[in-house]
């Protein structure tokens, strides 16, 4: 089987070193999988995404990414950090925070000229990757003209056009509507098809089937709860509603009320 | 009687419809326009060698052609005279007034008397050099605010950020300016937010005292707001390979039109300089 290009062993981080967001964390992430992370808010989900992009590190345990130990020493090494940042992209749960250019051409172009990526190259990637996911019309705007799923896409645009081998993604699909959903879905899965490593983390359970083949649930306790395909965990209604993931509540279907689970993940929901 | 709540409120309000107005609307830089056409950087060197050339000239004749060309250029980029007018003439006095009515009077300019009048037995004369003095500062000031006007709103403003390089302007420099333009907008909708959500849970009517803390409270959480969010976009920044230069995507092209403008430009700088 080949090397986990991402693996951790017992990660432990906390904030202000009294405040404990993940402990204990063990995950092995191999070239081409698509990998979701689930858990409800505050479970730390975020915070293992920066950990796997190298953006904070960990206080206790150790993370390797292809082949090499993270540590915020390696980071000093130029060849290194561009070599690793090229590798690995994060699209950020906030795309307010992630488009930072008075333009969106120029947020797209930031990744690729940052990291040495000639003129007309990126300017070819980016006409390719306007096409791609249908945002040429946007190119001349400001971030703060766009809508939530303009913005989203715009943000996933600005990371996919550095070509990373992994996407990582923080919560795509947050406050968007169905078809907006749907459309970032396919922009995932497209992803996925050319080959990269896809690492999700949602609570948003309408999407975790097409997007994963492999499943980590994070617990209160801000540990890995379980590791599951997406199918046996969705089927397991208990599971999810201990951790917060669906909620049981009473209603009505044709005048007779009844209990059950219940999740919302759009207009159109589940019973 | 003014209430002092309102008259937060209102200024908050008039403060962000002004910005959002000035600083973002890119409506007439939007236009298919003469100016709008030409490259910023071409445009940003004829407008500066036009505002120089005003600066330098105590020929009138040369202040109303200059006045007249930014007019025509206005014209023919498509944007509203009248509004245009609006925008420059509400600047000039702001500019120029106070400096010019106490050179109109033989006091700071003497010379041939023009006119003599007494306001509560002060006796005040006009003279004719104080009247041509302030005659030709205020086309001056006119002429360039117009200019200056002109190209803020005939290009988008981000492009004009971009085009300082051509001055030498470190690219450092104009990409934290444009970080600042870009996140001002996000603060301003933060404060109308926050403006709404108190006004919703307080009604129309709050004691001033207490709207003063309100207000004092916002800035301490806006403060605070932007202290996190510098350190969210830090690491944005990071995760897409920032080290320290920024390196931004030099897109703009010098056509044949562009090449014209800037030669006749120069031609006509050369001939009224001698």
């Amino acid at each position: 089987m080949d090397e986990p290009i991402f693996s951790l062993k017992d990660v432990y981080f906390s904030y202000l070193g009294k405040y404990p967001a993940l402990r204990g964390i063990d995950m092995d992430i191999r070239q081409g999988e698509k990998i979701t992370v689930l858990g409800a808010n505050g479970s730390g989900k975020s915070t293992l995404l920066h950990l796997l992009d190298g953006l904070i590190f960990p206080q206790q345990g150790a993370i390797r990414a292809f082949g090499v130990a993270l540590q915020e020493g390696v980071f000093n090494d130029a060849d290194f950090s561009r070599d690793f940042r090229k590798k690995v992209g994060l699209v950020f749960q906030n795309p307010d925070i992630q488009l930072f250019c008075p333009t969106v051409e120029e947020d797209i172009c930031f990744g690729p000229l940052q990291l040495g990526v000639g003129e007309k190259e990126t300017a070819c990637r980016l006409e390719k990757i306007a096409d791609d996911l249908g945002i040429d019309d946007l190119l001349q705007r400001s971030p703060h003209q766009l809508s939530v799923g303009e913005k989203r896409k715009v943000a996933i645009a600005s990371t996919l056009i550095i070509e990373p081998q992994v996407l990582v993604l923080d919560e795509p699909t947050a406050g968007l509507d169905p078809k907006t959903s749907c459309a970032i879905v396919e922009i995932i899965l497209r992803a996925n098809s050319a080959g990269r490593t896809i690492i999700t983390a949602t609570h948003d359970l309408h999407i975790v089937e097409e997007i994963s083949d492999r499943v980590y649930v994070l617990s209160r306790e801000k540990k890995i709860a379980r590791v599951e395909e997406p199918e046996r965990l969705l089927a397991d209604s208990r599971f999810l509603e201990e951790h917060n993931l669906i909620h049981t509540h009473a209603h009505c279907h044709q005048r007779q009320a009844h209990t059950h689970p219940h999740q919302h993940p759009g207009p159109d929901h589940h019973h | 009687m003014l209430r002092r709540n309102d008259f937060i409120e209102r200024s908050l309000a008039g403060a962000l419809s002004f910005l959002k107005e000035a600083v973002f609307s890119d409506a007439c830089a939007l236009d298919r326009g003469f100016l709008q056409s030409l490259d910023p950087r071409i445009k940003i060197i004829t407008f500066v060698l036009f505002i120089i050339r005003v600066l330098f000239t105590r020929d009138i004749v040369i202040l109303l052609f200059l006045y007249a060309l930014c007019l025509a250029l206005a014209y023919y980029s498509k944007i509203n005279l009248g509004f245009f007018l609006k925008r420059t003439w509400v600047f000039i006095p702001l500019f120029s007034l106070f400096i010019v009515i106490p050179a109109l009077f033989s006091f700071v300019t003497p010379g041939e008397v023009l006119v003599s009048f007494s306001i509560s037995g002060l006796k005040l004369t006009i003279t004719r050099p104080g009247l041509s003095g302030a005659v030709l500062f205020t086309a001056r000031v006119a002429t360039s605010v117009s200019f200056a006007v002109l190209l803020g709103i005939t290009t988008r403003h981000f492009a004009l950020l971009k085009a300082l390089r051509v001055f030498g302007i470190p690219q450092i420099f104009v990409f934290t300016i444009g970080m600042c333009y870009r996140y001002i907008y996000f603060f301003m909708e933060i404060i109308e937010h926050t403006c709404l959500a108190v006004k919703s849970r307080s009604g129309a009517k709050i004691h001033y005292k207490r709207g003063q803390r309100i207000v004092a409270w916002n800035i301490a959480y806006l403060w605070a707001r932007s202290y996190q969010l510098n350190e969210e976009v830090y690491l944005a920044m990071l995760s897409r390979g920032y080290s320290g230069e920024p390196a931004a995507l030099d897109d703009f092209r010098v056509g044949t039109k562009d090449w014209l403008w800037l030669a006749g430009v120069l031609i006509w700088m050369s001939l009224s300089f001698h």
